[in-house]
């Protein structure tokens, strides 16, 4: 039994356990007041769709101070009836413990991982924390593919308001499209199922002292799967509400988390992407329903002041990452008024190949690098914003979809300038 | 009459001996300073050819000097970066031989006080270098940062940094030259001092209705709230 980061109790557990078949995780951090609900629809769902299987549900724990581990251990279901059982639920053993290493969800996933490796379960999901919609149903999407042995990887698909993970729409979700060849729509949506040939796969990646172990897990993890032949499907799972993360998080820091996880991943896997042509769709399961999502408001003049002050202010870093051409079309939409203002789908695909090309060449630092480019990335979120303003959620798709194939397209610029 | 002229060529003549005396020496500092210039040119163009054959440049890219050379804002490409380098250090070589080939008691010494002066001239440099790294690191973080937060004097802050940051470099390597360090020590506090309140003054008396522009656009931001938009 492999225990190399999980504590003697953990251990003392696992040996009673044995062996199960599904595994549910649930990374958290000082999450008390939402991790009961997702406590609650994870055994719901195990003792709904999964009652004769053996199960486990783990909490892996970043060193919680608002007593979430104590959440976790004493929720349970009250009403029964209000799930429609019929049988008598019997109560998921629960595994709540702090995690040791670099503090980080993809730690916290590590820890996941051994247990899972540990019990020797067939089918695993990790879910966050922080859901306020998660239902007893997503349970049953992300593991059944699973244990029907159709796919290695479930990726989550949501509905999510036309503004909301932008991103994941206009960079992450494209990219890793255009790059791998495999159309999964939300890439880092944080909830996933996969299998636990796959979770030893990971676990034995030597990732785990990186940044990886901090952030970046979510791409990371599908990236792995995808361009390593594991099946890879996806689940829809309705609206994705959460708790606001952190209403002061510095949008620069998550864009620099994201960007350069995905960018890290082409340097691991450049003999993929390169052979890869095209994009194809992964299997979809779930049946698919429109939501009724959350007014977003979106404040365009504050991204376009920050988009003409980078053109102000980062003309040398610019030049240097985007060259004279593209720098020039960026440097023409600043003189547009704001009803005005488009950021061509073209462009923008070039200029995330250019900061790719820039992150391999080691032109700058990677975290001056990928911060310079959150006053275009929210020049191109302006722009779509205004764009879609009386759009409904097909229409914003229909859009995102010609930027992925923007990507596609100019996918050849990225082959012939990456040396 | 004779006396006379003879007083009046004397100091000729005695400086035409010394001339005579001092010619050889002055030709052969002209001949090692050309000699030297042509020597450090062709270095120069050899160590570039040499750098460039084995992709210098390239390899520069893979351990990570080309970043940290970007990190102080030096834009030259590696390879330029150490022929410059080597082309000064040969000149500045060339220039201590030949004076010292003059033979003047003075300038000996000067040239024997260079070659003393190398340690604390070499710490200078490193200090000079690392500094300059730092200082333009720092500064584009400055930049980098207010931009991403729409500040609209990002630049003029960031500048104001590096030249902070830059005399206090400047004041440590001179300190460590040993020139003059006390006033080196005074002017530092002086000019240091003297920027933080130029800008406090300039901010508070001269830039009253920027301050306030400021202030108003923060307040007016606060009331018009934040975006609800979720990025991931």
């Amino acid at each position: 039994m492999k225990t190399v980061t999980l504590r003697k109790e953990v251990a003392e557990q696992l040996d009673v356990l044995n062996n199960v078949e599904i595994l549910v995780g649930i990374p958290s951090y000082n999450n008390a007041r939402t991790i009961g609900h997702v406590v609650r629809a994870v055994q719901a769902g195990l003792a709904k769709y999964f009652p004769g299987r053996k199960a486990v549900l783990v909490n892996s724990d970043g060193g919680s101070r608002d007593g979430t581990m104590d959440v976790v251990r004493s929720t349970r279901i009250e009403d029964q009836a209000a799930i429609l059982m019929h049988h008598r639920i019997e109560s998921v053993p629960v595994i709540a413990t702090p995690y040791e290493g670099i503090p980080g969800k993809g730690s916290a996933f590590k820890a996941i991982f051994e247990i899972a490796d540990a019990l020797n379960a067939k089918a695993c999901a990790v879910v966050d924390s922080d859901l306020r919609s998660i239902t007893p149903e997503w349970v049953e999407l992300l593991l059944e593919p699973v244990l029907r042995e159709e796919s290695d990887f479930v990726a989550p698909l949501y509905h999510r308001h036309k503004f909301d993970g932008t991103i994941t729409n206009s960079i992450v979700y494209p990219l890793t499209r255009a790059l791998y060849g495999k159309r999964v729509r939300q890439p880092i949506g944080g909830d996933f199922g996969f299998s636990g040939k796959l979770a030893r796969f990971y676990l034995a990646k030597d990732v785990w002292e990186t940044d990886v172990a901090r952030f970046g897990v979510d791409i990371w993890m599908t990236t792995t799967a995808v361009a390593n032949g594991f099946a890879v499907s996806q689940s829809f799972l309705g609206a994705k509400i959460h708790d606001t993360k952190d209403p002061g998080a510095d949008l620069s820091a998550m864009l620099y988390q994201v960007v350069s996880a995905t960018f890290g991943l082409m340097e691991t896997y450049p003999d993929v992407w390169m052979q890869a042509h095209g994009s194809e769709p992964v299997r979809t399961y779930g049946f698919q329903y429109a939501v009724g999502l959350e007014q977003v408001n979106v404040n365009v003049e504050r991204m376009l002041t920050i988009f003409r002050e980078g053109l102000r202010n980062l003309r040398e870093i610019w030049i240097a990452v985007l060259g004279q051409g593209d720098y020039g079309e960026v440097e023409s939409l600043g003189s547009a008024g704001t009803d005005a203002f488009r950021f061509p789908p073209s462009l923008w695909s070039r200029i995330i190949y250019d900061y790719a090309l820039a992150y391999h060449r080691k032109k700058l630092p990677a975290e001056h690098l990928i911060k310079s480019l959150t006053p275009l990335y929210l020049g191109r979120t302006a722009s779509f914003v205004l764009e879609m303003r009386d759009a409904d959620q097909n229409g914003a798709e229909e859009e995102i979809e010609r930027l992925c194939e923007e990507f596609e397209k100019n996918k050849d610029y990225l082959l012939n300038n990456w040396k | 009459m004779q006396d006379f002229l003879t007083l009046v060529l004397e100091p000729f003549r005695e400086v035409f001996s010394g001339f005579k005396r001092f010619a050889p020496n002055m030709l052969a500092m002209l001949t090692i300073l050309i000699g030297g210039l042509v020597f450090a040119r062709i270095i120069r163009l050899l160590l570039r050819k040499a750098l460039i054959a084995l992709s210098f440049d390239a390899w520069s890219d893979r351990m990570g000097f080309t970043v940290m050379m970007r990190k102080g804002d030096l834009w030259t490409k590696p390879t330029e970066a150490v022929v410059r380098v080597v082309f000064w250090f040969l000149v500045i070589f060339t220039l201590m031989i030949g004076l010292g080939a003059l033979k003047v008691h003075a300038v000996d010494n000067l040239v024997a006080q260079f070659f003393l002066y190398l340690p604390r001239a070499f710490s200078a440099v490193l200090i000079l270098s690392i500094g300059y790294v730092a200082a333009g690191f720092m500064s584009r973080t400055v930049l980098i940062t207010l931009v991403n937060n729409g500040y609209h004097y990002a630049k003029l802050l960031a500048e104001a940094v590096r030249m902070l940051l830059i005399v206090l470099i400047l004041a440590m390597a001179l300190e460590q030259l040993q020139v003059a360090p006390n006033i080196v020590v005074a002017a530092f506090s002086i000019i240091f001092g003297g920027i933080v309140i130029a800008l406090a003054i300039a901010f508070g008396v001269g830039g009253i209705d920027a301050a306030r522009r400021i202030i108003e656009k923060g307040a007016a931001e606060k009331i018009e709230g934040k975006d609800d938009i979720q990025h991931l």
